[in-house]
C-alpha cells in the first residue's frame, strides 16, 4: 500500500504536521490507516493542538479511499442497467443461440473449447459476421493468423442482397494481430481508455470483443518458474470481464483441449481458469463429417450438458 | 494490478508492490533515483522499468484520428481488399493446388505431416524451389529459408528440381509465346540454389535460437518470401522429460512463427511427423506433438496413402473446404497423379 508521503503532493491536508501525528499512531501507510481504529483516531485527534485540520486530513483520507471502490448497486438498479444495456447478439448459427438463450450476452465472458478443427474460429467468425450486419462494431484478436476476410464476405453475403453494402458492414469488423499476452493487455487498455473517454459515435461503439484464441497466448507463460503466469492470466480474465460489464461489451473467447487424466480430453488453461468464463460451451466434430456438436459444460441459466448440432459451420 | 501487466520479472514486481508502487501512475510520478532507492535495485534497471510504465502510459495520450481502430489493427474490408493481391505459392501439382486455392498462401502457417517416405521433404524442396518462379511467370521472385533438422536435404535433389521446374518455364514461355522471338528463361539452376539459405540444427535449443533469430534474418533479407521447417518435430519427440516445459516452449515457437508470417507477408511451412493416438478404443495416426500443438498452425494438410496412391488431405482450414487430392513424387519432383481417375475427391 503506497506510504502515505506520496500522497502529500496531491493532497495538500495530508502534510507533515498530518503525518507526524498518523506516525505517533504507527500509520505510515494506506494500509495501516484502514486497520487502525478511526474512532480513537478522531478522538485522539480531537485532543490536539489544531485538531480541526488533523480531522480534515482524516475525512480527506477517507474520502480518497471511497473513490475507488466500484459503485453500489441495489437489485432494481441492476434489472433496470440489464434491460437497457445488456443485449443479447446472435452468432448467426441457430442451435449455438438455442444454447445460449439467445446467443452472446453483453456483460458476460464466453468460452469456446474444442480440440483442433472442431469449429471454433469458424463460429467466431460467423458471430462477427451477424454482428456486423446488424450494425455493431466487433474488434476481433487474433493470434493465428486465422481471421479469413474471405469467409467473413462469405458469411455477410449468403444473406444479404446488395453487394455495396458489405463495406459498410465489413467496416465494422476490425482485426488486430496479436502475438503475445502483454500485446493484448496494451491493447485492451488503450480500448478501455478509449472507451471511457467516450469519443466513438454511436453507431461504431463496440459491442463484441473476440479473442482467437486466449489459449495460445496464455500457455506459453503458464507454469513456468513461478506464479507469475497464473497471476497474469487471472488478470487477463478479471480485464475481460470489466470491460464486459462496465462497457457493454459481449465477449467471446476461445480455448484448445489438452488430455485428462483418465484419456478424455479436457479444457486447457487448467482449475483456476475455469471459474473465469461465465458461460463455457464445448465444440466437437464428428470424424470428417460436415456436422459439429456443441454442448455446454456451464452456463448460468441453462442446464449443463443440454447438445446441438449445426451443420452450417463447415459448409 | 496494473503492475502487473508490465513486461517485468517477477522480483521486480514484487520489490515495487512492497514499497508501495500498485499503480503506474504512482511509478511515473516518482524519478529514477527514488524509485532505485525505495525499490533496491541499481538506476539503469529503474530506468528501464520507468520506461516500461511511460510506454505504457502514453497509450494513455494517443488517440488516434479513426478513434475506433487502435494502432495494428485493420478493418476486415481492407483485408479482404489486400487478400486479393496476396501471393500463392505453387506446388506444382494442379490438384494439390486447387484444393489449396491456388497454392500454399503467404501471412499463414501451414503445418504438413505424414507417415515417414509420403514425401514431405519432397514438398518442402518442390516450395524452396517454386517460391523463386520470376514474377514475370506468376510467381513470386522470392528467396527461401530451409531449416533442416533431421539432414534429409539432399542438394543433388534440389538440383534435379530446379533443373526440372527451369525446363517447364521455359517451354510454358515457348507456348506462350511463340509468336514473339525466343523470351529464354534467364535462370541458371545454380541461382535457384544460391536463394535456398540453409540452416542445419542439432538440437533444440539451437531450433529455438534460430527462430529467434529469423526476426533479424529476414529484415535484412527482405525478399524471403518461404520458411520451411523439417521438420519440427525432431529434436522435441527424443528425450523431453519435461513436458510442461515442451508445451510452453513450442507455444512460443508457434506464436513466433506466426508473428514472423504475418508481419513479413511470407508463408512458414512446418513439416511434422506421425504418432499413434488412443482415440475411442482404437489406434489411430494422429500428428505428433500433442494437442496443443495442433492448434499452432492456420492449415494443416495430412498426407496419406491410399492404394498405392499418395494423397493429401486439408485437415484444418479458417477458408478451405475439407478436401483431398492426390499426387505423386517424380524425377521432376512433385507432379499431378497419373492415375486413372483425376477428378479432386471432395469430403
Amino acid at each position: 500500500m503506497a506510504p502515505l508521503n506520496s500522497l502529500s503532493k496531491e493532497y495538500p491536508l495530508i502534510d507533515s504536521n498530518f503525518q507526524t501525528f498518523c506516525a505517533s499512531h504507527a500509520i505510515y501507510s494506506v494500509e495501516d490507516f484502514l486497520l487502525h481504529d478511526l474512532d480513537a483516531l478522531f478522538a485522539s485527534a480531537a485532543n490536539h493542538s489544531n485538531s480541526e485540520r488533523l480531522k480534515q486530513g482524516i475525512h480527506q483520507l477517507l474520502l480518497i479511499v471511497d473513490a475507488l471502490h466500484p459503485p453500489v448497486l441495489n437489485g432494481l438498479q441492476l434489472i433496470e442497467d440489464a434491460k437497457r444495456n445488456k443485449h443479447v447478439f446472435s452468432t448467426g448459427c441457430e442451435g449455438i443461440d438455442a444454447l445460449l438463450g439467445g446467443g452472446l450476452r453483453v456483460g458476460q465472458l464466453t468460452e469456446l473449447v474444442g480440440p483442433s478443427s472442431s469449429g471454433k474460429t469458424q463460429v467466431c467468425l460467423m458471430s462477427s459476421s451477424t454482428v456486423a450486419k446488424n450494425k455493431c462494431s466487433v474488434i476481433y484478436l487474433d493470434t493465428g493468423n486465422s481471421f479469413s476476410p474471405q469467409r467473413i464476405a462469405y458469411f455477410v453475403g449468403q444473406s444479404s442482397d446488395y453487394v455495396s453494402v458489405n463495406q459498410n458492414i465489413l467496416d465494422r469488423i476490425i482485426c488486430y494481430p496479436v502475438f503475445d499476452v502483454y500485446q493484448m493487455f496494451d491493447l485492451l487498455h488503450q480500448l478501455k481508455i478509449n472507451l471511457r473517454s467516450q469519443i466513438v459515435k454511436s453507431d461504431h461503439q463496440v459491442q463484441v470483443l473476440i479473442v482467437d484464441s486466449i489459449s495460445s497466448l496464455i500457455t506459453p507463460i503458464l507454469r513456468g518458474n513461478g506464479p507469475q503466469g497464473h497471476a497474469l492470466m487471472i488478470s487477463s480474465g478479471f480485464l475481460l470481464k470489466q470491460l464486459a460489464h462496465e462497457h457493454n461489451i459481449a465477449v467471446l473467447v476461445t480455448n484448445h483441449v489438452v488430455g485428462g487424466d483418465d484419456g478424455n480430453p479436457k479444457p486447457a488453461l487448467g482449475e483456476s481458469w475455469k471459474s473465469v468464463p461465465h458461460v463455457r460451451l464445448l465444440l466437437s466434430r464428428d470424424c470428417r463429417s460436415n456436422v459439429s456438436n456443441i454442448s455446454i459444460i456451464k452456463h448460468p441459466a441453462m442446464a449443463s450438458g443440454r447438445s446441438a448440432t449445426s451443420t452450417r459451420l463447415f459448409v | 494490478m496494473e503492475i502487473g501487466m508490465l513486461p517485468i520479472s517477477a522480483s521486480k514486481r514484487g520489490k515495487l508492490l512492497a514499497a508501495g508502487y500498485t499503480t503506474l501512475h504512482s511509478i511515473l510520478r516518482t524519478s529514477t533515483t527514488h524509485l532505485a532507492r525505495d525499490i533496491e535495485v541499481s538506476e539503469s534497471e529503474a530506468l528501464e522499468i520507468l520506461n516500461f510504465a511511460t510506454r505504457s502510459s502514453d497509450l494513455d495520450k494517443s488517440s488516434g484520428s479513426n478513434a475506433n481502430v487502435i494502432h495494428g489493427g485493420q478493418t476486415a474490408w481492407d483485408m479482404l481488399n489486400e487478400e486479393r493481391f496476396s501471393s500463392l505459392i505453387t506446388t506444382s501439382c494442379l490438384d494439390l493446388d486447387n484444393i489449396l486455392g491456388g497454392g500454399i498462401n503467404c501471412k499463414e502457417v501451414t503445418e504438413i505431416g505424414g507417415v515417414p517416405g509420403i514425401g514431405k521433404t519432397q514438398i518442402g524442396i518442390q516450395l524452396a524451389v517454386n517460391v523463386q518462379i520470376p514474377l514475370d511467370y506468376g510467381g513470386l521472385g522470392g528467396k527461401a529459408i530451409y531449416i533442416d533438422t533431421e539432414g534429409s536435404f539432399m542438394v543433388e535433389r534440389v538440383l534435379q528440381i530446379a533443373e526440372a521446374c527451369i525446363e517447364d518455364l521455359s517451354e510454358y514461355s515457348h507456348h506462350f509465346y511463340k509468336d514473339n522471338q525466343a523470351f529464354g528463361v534467364k535462370m541458371h539452376p545454380n541461382s535457384i540454389l544460391e536463394n535456398i539459405f540453409y540452416f542445419r540444427v542439432c538440437s533444440y535449443t539451437e531450433q529455438i535460437a534460430l527462430v529467434n533469430y529469423l526476426d533479424k534474418f529476414v529484415t535484412e533479407h527482405k525478399d524471403v518470401k518461404i520458411i520451411i521447417i523439417d521438420s519440427v518435430t525432431f529434436h522435441f519427440r527424443q528425450d523431453f522429460d519435461d513436458m510442461a516445459l515442451r508445451t510452453r516452449l513450442l507455444g512460443e515457437m508457434s506464436l513466433k512463427l506466426m508473428k514472423l508470417a504475418k508481419n513479413f507477408s511470407l508463408a512458414v511451412v512446418m513439416l511434422n511427423q506421425v504418432t499413434t493416438k488412443h482415440i475411442e478404443g482404437s489406434f489411430q495416426l494422429t500428428l505428433a506433438l500433442g494437442d496443443s500443438w495442433s492448434h499452432s498452425c492456420t492449415n494443416r494438410i495430412i498426407l496419406y496413402w491410399n492404394d498405392d496412391e499418395r494423397h493429401a488431405y486439408i485437415d484444418k482450414s479458417p477458408s478451405l473446404k475439407s478436401a483431398s487430392a492426390p499426387y505423386s513424387v517424380t524425377s521432376r519432383g512433385i507432379r499431378n497423379s497419373t492415375s486413372s481417375s483425376k477428378r479432386i475427391k471432395m469430403v
